[in-house]
């Protein structure tokens, strides 16, 4: 049924154009960003007709990363996969493993000396590069110095520790104020960038990067400190969300209406909430991701999403459709993505061009995710976890750390959150 | 009358049966049947990996580390069905008894609620999110001005889980409406008459005359909001809560609007792909469906009262 109705939108398509298509599957809803996207697209199929090649490039937006990587399997067995598609990066080890997907490195035609290491490193498995860097991003703290001059603390002086980020909200407390502390999604990719600050592993065998990870350490003692921070936060009524996990939609509502004085999220968001903080009428300043006190900063895990070209398709064809991701992913337009979004710029070239016009100094907001990246050290903790049940695992954690904000017991909510994780590790592994 | 249609031909019957067979067959026999057959393998969506395992996605389901979830999950979900089918069906009752009034404008009233059941599940839940929204949405302003109160509604466990069903309740109202208000045609105006006359109020009439009455399409909703409870409650789960937020000990296993079929595609779409093990809760699903449709038919259909007997 599905298959007839593929077929009969396809026949249609090849009547109404006689060009090739090039399908590319993005992830993105709010509008500046696909936006974006869309322009790209345009002036890329622009190039196309000059050179006089029959392709042409679409774009369409398939829900969250999640729903994309699920479309682009579905359509993968029912023989109509797309030929780009945009992952996030703890989708790789799946999707290294469905086989749907080509390796760029097989097709060629990239420079990885090109990119940023960390970011770089992160989407390389066994010396060979999967796909190709988009859009990374690390999180960082924002603060409302409207709200924390009203609290009585130092505008400037943004919280870098879990311990001064508690001090902030009893100030707060102390000094009458409406607003609450702190806002985050309730995400387990949090979870993640603390482990990494830690110089922590998620998963075993390095983080899944020497072998396949068989185990998760979601009890160590690192996590239990995250663990901890939570139950902090949410014994004092310090922590506000929206009550439905990985709803970062929900958190930056709650910062941008001043209803929390902290507010931690991607770098990615400095754009928006830039725009947003200046449409409301308060003043926003950046910091590094608060991590626990007393233990050394190890630097962020460079997360974000890449693009991976798909088997079955022709080699020229997925010779435009690697030359787009390229062009999207060029110097000049890393430079207008990094602006619009916050975004790292993912080539080495774009940060040399943002630095050279003096950006920085200009949006001190923005270099902050440069100061970050540049204090990352290169190690497996850092790197990333790579395994299977990512997914399901992120679930988990997210789930553990509503526990937690509930009032269960942090070592009894990790020590259950690792076991569940593990029999679903253990279930994934089982297919090979 | 006289029942004289008489299929001449013993062909002719199975012929006519023949298109609806062919439907049943293909679109829910077939992959009923292939349901079963998954869920003794350990299959992934994504690798397309299939390796027969017995019985291990049950086992895994019901022992070890994943036990407390799945039993969480399958007790919330009979609650869930047990409130959608009772106060679905009692308040669709009161409310079509109502609606059949000879009252003024009543073609209208009835138009107005019985409205729901034309949006699907998802639109229905994006209704109740935005009403329901803790900052901003309708019920919160009013009961912020009237109370001085702003419920979480999406974040505090138990009013998350009344919200869904809430929701869903009112989706299934209009639905429900339609086949009591048809039913309520039929029941015959003499006898509550005469019960009037000797001497029953309304609410006795209501009680003594028009639930039993209405008993064969109780019967039949019973079947068809159940279904909704068990098999078609994701969409609006989805949107309003995602299934979350996890209860409070001991039902934080799961989060606690999570619904066995929410699970279902939890474990085989929202994670790594695992159908296998997705086909397997599908299946106790069909299997408790399967018994309770027996003991109602065992034991609730004694108390069904059909006009002509």
């Amino acid at each position: 049924m599905k298959q007839t109705l593929a077929l009969a939108v396809a026949l249609l398509l090849s009547v109404a154009t006689a060009q090739t298509t090039i399908e590319f599957w993005y992830a993105f809803s709010d509008a500046p960003r696909s936006g974006w996207i869309q322009d790209r697209i345009e002036e890329f199929n622009a190039q196309l007709e000059e050179q006089g090649m029959d392709y042409e490039v679409t774009g369409e937006r398939k829900g969250s990363y999640r729903e994309t990587l699920e479309a682009a399997a579905l359509a993968a067995r029912q023989g109509q996969p797309p030929h780009l598609v945009q992952l996030f990066e703890v989708g790789s080890q799946l999707a290294l493993d469905s086989g749907i997907f080509k390796p760029i490195g097989e097709v060629g035609g990239i420079d990885e000396s090109a990119y940023i290491e960390p970011v770089i490193n992160y989407y390389t498995l066994g010396g060979e590069v999967n796909s190709i860097p988009f859009n990374s991003s690390s999180p960082i703290i924002y603060a409302n110095q409207d709200l924390m001059a009203e609290a009585g603390l130092d505008p400037e002086d943004v919280p870098e520790t879990f311990g001064e980020v508690l001090d902030a909200c009893e100030a707060g407390d102390a000094a009458g104020l409406e607003a609450n502390c702190i806002t985050f999604p309730l995400h387990s990719w949090f979870f993640e960038q603390w482990m990494s600050e830690q110089n922590a592993l998620l998963a075993n065998n390095g983080n899944g990067r020497d072998a396949r990870a068989t185990e998760l350490l979601l009890d160590s003692e690192p996590a239990l400190r995250i663990g901890q921070f939570m139950a902090d936060l949410a014994e004092n009524g310090w922590y506000s969300y929206t009550g439905t996990l990985e709803d970062w939609g929900g958190s930056e509502a709650i910062f941008a209406n001043q209803d929390a004085m902290f507010f931690i999220t991607s770098t990615a968001d400095a754009g928006n909430i830039t725009r947003a903080a200046a449409d409301n009428g308060f003043a926003v300043k950046t910091g590094l991701l608060p991590i626990p006190d007393g233990v050394e900063r190890n630097g962020v895990v460079i997360g974000g999403a890449s693009v991976w070209l798909t088997d079955g398709h022709t080699t020229e064809e997925l010779e435009v459709a690697r030359d787009f991701a390229l062009y999207m992913t060029n110097t000049e337009n890393m430079v207008s993505w990094h602006k619009l979004t916050g975004y790292y710029p993912v080539v080495n070239d774009s940060v040399d061009a943002l630095e050279a016009e003096g950006w920085f100094e200009e949006e001190p907001n923005f270099a902050v995710a440069f100061d970050q990246l540049l204090e990352t050290n290169a190690n497996q903790a850092s790197a990333g976890a790579v395994l299977g049940s990512f997914l399901e695992t992120r679930t988990i954690i997210g789930e553990a750390l509503q526990r937690i904000y509930n009032g269960a017991d942090v070592e009894t909510a990790m020590q259950d959150a690792n076991e569940e994780a593990n029999a679903r590790l253990a279930e994934y592994n089982a297919n090979f | 009358m006289k029942d004289n249609a008489v299929f001449t031909s013993r062909v002719l019957p199975w012929v006519l049966l023949l298109p609806s067979f062919v439907i049943l067959l293909v679109f829910i026999y077939y992959p009923a049947l292939q349901a079963w057959v998954l869920s003794t393998y350990r299959s992934n969506l994504f690798l397309n990996t299939r390796n027969y395992v017995g019985l291990d996605n049950f086992r895994l389901m019901f022992t070890g580390p994943l036990a407390d979830k799945y039993i969480q999950v399958i007790v919330q979900t009979f609650v869930y069905g047990a409130l959608v089918v009772g106060l679905g069906l009692s308040i669709a009752m009161v409310v079509a008894t109502l609606a059949s009034q000879n009252v003024r404008g009543a073609r209208i009233y009835r138009l107005l609620l019985i409205w729901p059941f034309a949006l699907s599940p998802a639109v229905a839940g994006t209704i109740f999110l935005f009403m329901f929204n803790p900052d901003i949405g309708s019920v919160n302003q009013v009961l912020d001005a009237l109370f001085g109160i702003k419920p979480r509604w999406l974040d505090t466990p138990l009013l998350a889980f009344s919200l869904v069903v809430l929701a869903s309740v009112w989706k299934n109202l209009g639905y429900n409406m339609v086949f009591y208000l048809a039913a309520l045609q039929n029941v015959p105006k003499e006898l509550g008459e005469a019960a009037a006359i000797d001497g029953a109020g309304p609410i006795q009439r209501f009680f003594r005359i028009t639930v039993p009455m209405l008993s064969p399409m109780t019967f039949f909703l019973l079947f068809t909001n159940l279904t909704f409870a068990f098999f078609e409650s994701y969409g609006l789960i989805d949107i309003v809560t995602s299934g979350g937020p996890v209860g409070p000990p001991p039902a934080d296993g799961a989060g606690l609007t999570t619904t066995m079929i929410y699970q279902v595609t939890l474990d085989g779409f929202g994670g790594s792909g695992n159908t296998g093990l997705a086909a397997a809760l599908g299946n106790v699903i069909l299997l408790f469906t399967i018994l309770i449709t027996l003991l109602q038919f065992r034991y609730g259909s004694r108390r069904v009262q059909y006009g002509d007997n």
